[in-house]
This record gives C-alpha cells, sequence and structure tokens, in this order.
C-alpha cells in the first residue's frame, strides 16, 4: 500500500469508527421499533434483519449513493436523490443530521471536503474523494460502520452479551463486503430495494411510547 | 362455513404465460394465427393511452383522450366525479411488451385514475422485460388520485416500471401501488419474479420523493421471507399522498392502519364487504409524514387482505371511497 493510499485508509477509520462525533449511537434506523415488536429478538433475528438492510434497504442504497459522490464530488444529483429516497420523518433525520455532523467535522478537522451538509452517504463519498481514498474500502468500512451500529444498538435493547452481537457483526462482515464490490460498480439506476418491514419498524418508531433512540 | 369464499385470482388457472390473445402488434404480424408463433415466441404488445381532468363549468371533465394499441381508458359514469380506468386489451404484460400511461390533472381538476382488473406480470423470455412508464402531471390547485389495483407477479416474471409525477406547489396527489407474488409450483417460496418499481416525484421543479421496488429474480443472497424484507408476506403496497395537509393527516392515516387490522380480524373488509378466503393474521403496516407528504408501507399475507388494509387508509386520505373497480 502507498503512503498515500495508507494514509487515506488511516482518515476513513477514524471517521468511520464509532468515536466520531455524527452521533450514530443515538439513531437505531427503526431497530428499537423491530426489538419492541419481537422482529428482532436474538443473535439470529439480529443477524437476519441487519442482514436485510443491508442487502436490500438502505445499506445497499447507501452504498450506491456514496459510490456516486466518490466519483462525482460536484454533482447535486446524489444528494437530491438521498434525501427524497428516506421513507420516513426519522430516516430523513438520521441521513441529514449524521451528514452535516460529518461534513463539518471532516471539512475542520482533517480538512477534506468544503464541510456543506449533505445526507450522510453523499457526506462521506465526497470526503473520502477529497482524502483519494479507494472506493471499495471506504464503502465496505462504511457498511460496517453502520452494521456495527445496529449490533451495538441490539446489545443494549435486545439486550444480547456483547461476545454474541460480535459474534453477529463477524457472520455480516463478508455481507459487508460483498453489496461493497456491488455498489462500486453500481449506478443511480441500480438504487432500490425490498425492506418493506425495517422500513414499517422505522414509521412506527415514530409512536413508540418508551424510546431511547432518536429514530 | 365449510367452504372458505375463494379470491378471484385464486380462481385463475391460466398458465403463467400470457395468452396469446388480444396483443395489437401480434394481431398484425401473425395474421394466420398460431402459425407465426415459433416455441417459445411471444406476442409483443405496445400500448399508449393519455387522459387529461379539465376544469370546466366548475366540474372536473375529460380533457385530452388518446389510445393507442393495446392500452385503453375507459370512461364510466360516476355521479360528481371524474374517473378514468385503464385497461390493458393484451391480458397482462410479459417480456418485451411497452406501454406508456399519462394522466393529466389539469389545473384546479380533479381526476381518479384505476385500471379495470389487476395487472398480470407473466414469464418473460430470458433477457427480455417488459416496460410501463407512467407519467403523471397536476397543474395549480389539481388533484390527481392514481390507484390502480395490484399488480400480479408470476414465475419468471420481469418488468420494470417507472412513474414520473410532475406536480404544482399547491397540487394533490394520491398515488398507490400494490404488488403481490403469484401462485407459486411446489416447493417454491417465492416467485423467480424480476420487478423494478422507479418512483420520481417532482413538486415545484424540485425531487420531494423517490422510491424503488427491487425484487430480483434470480435467488439473492438474502431472502424476501427475511424479518426486515416483507417478513413472510406475498403482498405489499406503498402508499403516497403529497398535500399542503399532508402532515395534518397522519393521525387519521395511522388509526386507518390500526383499523385495517381490527376489520380483517372481523372479516368485513374484503372487496365489497366478502370476507378474504381465510381469516388472515393482521397486517403489518406504518405511515410517517414530513414536508408537506405522508408516505405508507404495509405488508399481507396476500392480495385480498392488502386490498382489506388499503381500503380504510384509502378512505382517509381521499375523503371518499376508493374507485368502485377496486369493490368488485
Amino acid at each position: 500500500m502507498s503512503d498515500a493510499s495508507a494514509a487515506a485508509v488511516q482518515a476513513l477509520v477514524a471517521w468511520l469508527s464509532p468515536g466520531y462525533p455524527v452521533g450514530a449511537f443515538a439513531y437505531s434506523h427503526g431497530l428499537e421499533r423491530a426489538v419492541a415488536d419481537g422482529a428482532v429478538r436474538d443473535a439470529q433475528t439480529l443477524q437476519a434483519w441487519v442482514g436485510d438492510v443491508l442487502a436490500r434497504g438502505s445499506g445497499r442504497n447507501d452504498a450506491i449513493l456514496l459510490a456516486a459522490a466518490h466519483r462525482a464530488p460536484d454533482d447535486l444529483a446524489p444528494a437530491e436523490l438521498a434525501a427524497a429516497l428516506a421513507v420516513s420523518r426519522e430516516r430523513l433525520l438520521e441521513t441529514e443530521a449524521q451528514g452535516a455532523a460529518f461534513a463539518r467535522t471532516t471539512a475542520q478537522a482533517w480538512g477534506a471536503g468544503d464541510g456543506g451538509p449533505a445526507p450522510y452517504p453523499v457526506a462521506v463519498g465526497r470526503a473520502a474523494a477529497a482524502a483519494g481514498a479507494p472506493l471499495e474500502t471506504a464503502l465496505t468500512l462504511y457498511l460496517q460502520a453502520f452494521a456495527a451500529n445496529l449490533v451495538s444498538v441490539a446489545v443494549r435493547l435486545v439486550p444480547l452479551g456483547q461476545t454474541e452481537g460480535q459474534r453477529a457483526l463477524a457472520a455480516l462482515a463478508p455481507l459487508c463486503a460483498a453489496v461493497a464490490a456491488e455498489a462500486a460498480g453500481a449506478g443511480l439506476d441500480d438504487l432500490g430495494g425490498a425492506a418493506f418491514a425495517a422500513d414499517i419498524a422505522a414509521m412506527r418508531h415514530e409512536t413508540q411510547a418508551v424510546r431511547l433512540f432518536r429514530t | 362455513m365449510l367452504i372458505a369464499p375463494v379470491h378471484p385470482a385464486d380462481l385463475d388457472r391460466r398458465p403463467p404465460d400470457r395468452p396469446a390473445a388480444d396483443s395489437g402488434e401480434a394481431g398484425r404480424r401473425a395474421p394466420d394465427g398460431l402459425a407465426a408463433f415459433a416455441p417459445g415466441d411471444q406476442p409483443r404488445a405496445r400500448g399508449r393511452a393519455a387522459v387529461s381532468g379539465r376544469l370546466r363549468d366548475g366540474a372536473s371533465r375529460v380533457g385530452r383522450l388518446e389510445q393507442q394499441g393495446s392500452a385503453r381508458c375507459m370512461l364510466p359514469a360516476v355521479p360528481g366525479r371524474l374517473e378514468a380506468v385503464l385497461l390493458n386489451t393484451a391480458g397482462g404484460v410479459t417480456g418485451g411488451d411497452i406501454f406508456a400511461w399519462e394522466a393529466e390533472a389539469e389545473a384546479g381538476a380533479f381526476l381518479t385514475v384505476s385500471t379495470q382488473a389487476a395487472e398480470r406480470a407473466y414469464r418473460a423470455q430470458t433477457g427480455e422485460t417488459g416496460r410501463v412508464d407512467a407519467t403523471l402531471r397536476l397543474g395549480p390547485g389539481a388533484r390527481l388520485d392514481w390507484l390502480p389495483q395490484e399488480t400480479i407477479l408470476f414465475d419468471g416474471a420481469d418488468l420494470a416500471r417507472r412513474y414520473e409525477v410532475v406536480m404544482a406547489a399547491d397540487a394533490r396527489l394520491l398515488m398507490v401501488e400494490q404488488v403481490a407474488l403469484g401462485r407459486l409450483a411446489m416447493g417454491e417460496t417465492a416467485p423467480r419474479a424480476r420487478l423494478r418499481d422507479v418512483w420520481r416525484v417532482r413538486r415545484d421543479g424540485r425531487l420531494i420523493f423517490a422510491d424503488a421496488l427491487r425484487l430480483d429474480g434470480a435467488a439473492p443472497a438474502v431472502s424476501l421471507d427475511g424479518p426486515g424484507c416483507w417478513a413472510g408476506a406475498r403482498a405489499a403496497a406503498t402508499v403516497l399522498y403529497v398535500a399542503p395537509d399532508a402532515e395534518d393527516r397522519l393521525g387519521a392515516a395511522r388509526a386507518a392502519l390500526g383499523d385495517a387490522g381490527r376489520a380483517l380480524n372481523g372479516l368485513d373488509a374484503g372487496r365489497g364487504g366478502a370476507p378474504c378466503p381465510a381469516p388472515p393474521p393482521v397486517p403489518s403496516g406504518g405511515a410517517s409524514a414530513w414536508r408537506g407528504m405522508l408516505v405508507a408501507r404495509l405488508l399481507a399475507p396476500d392480495a385480498c387482505a392488502l386490498r382489506a388494509a388499503l381500503m380504510p387508509l384509502i378512505h382517509a386520505l381521499r375523503d371518499a371511497a376508493p374507485p368502485r373497480v377496486w369493490r368488485l
């Protein structure tokens, strides 16, 4: 690995770590509702639910949007589409709030990107391009971070043991890589999915009586 | 009652290939009937229909009406309302077919569009995709309700649809799309059907809503039955309501989704009061509203249960029952 790409990967790992100040820990993507409804109740159902969202839901769509923003950072279409694809009020909040925080912090602290607000995958794609980070690595780490955040939500809510959670994440790692590889070669016409139950959970989260998460 | 009433779709025992009936182009290409059809050959249907609602003397009347090929647009007399009912005379869609539907509610007009029957997507030849494009336009102060009956995907179907909506800032749009998986062969859990449903909605020149339902033909890495996908459902719907009062109606929409479950358990909300074939589990549905639009998604065990769940929701978003063709 050249020094330049090693530095870019270092930056990606920092940006997509749970400690990066985008507030990822506050968003459950509807998983809080799926746990309350009993759809996610153990390690096995967690792995299936997160796998569905990764492969046929917003994980894959975010990856395609990230790739489009990485290829053409000045193109406005991916940002416009990313916001329009939000299927509920909280999904829009999740992508807009994290994206704005990411773009601001990454421009100010790392000097990557112009800091203008954009939906989360688009902000990451633009910054990754500015840092010269390889696309497929950025996609894999983005999806891995997304999956890790959902697993940590479930560890708190189901609840699951830490090792059980990590086992689910390890089992999902090949799927993250496979979706990343597909998204790297996909275009905006390939957007789409079938994660209806996860979408419904995100919608129904809005009326959940007791909530720890913003989404 | 010992024998459960059967949904009309379940009575249909036609093979999953579209019957070589009245497909405009095929008729021209094969005047001598079956001789022209080599094994594996399928007729190609072409159709285009356009209809507009226009405000005249304070009431919505038909403005533009055009129809070509296998597309028809009928205008049943409905007291106090303008309703257009679209019909595909080819009896379904298969690979290579191309249909274009255009519906417009001109300034101040109210147009409801439905379909005469469920759309059937039949087995396509490998690599051949059936295409359906729908273009919806809404002028200032206009209202367009796009309420087709469900689309049934049979094994081997390959269908790509695109809905483009262009609407004025103060127009009102209600859109419903329902997809059901058709009959399955023994041992199959889902048909090998391929579907792309792409939605793009622009209001006042700005893209405000995009959606894409994507079902894969080849066995996907992740099953449609997964707890985050269709979770065992065989029918799904997306409902979009864009209007200045969209957020005000969220409470009513959520109440309607709750009522749908109760109505299903009471078996009194099916087609014209006819119960569904078997008491289905309560369907799953959710709704959300933001920035002048409301979106709902629903999952149900079958097309009949889905329709029963949609009835009260459509009522809540339209202050009127769905079109008569929905009730059969």
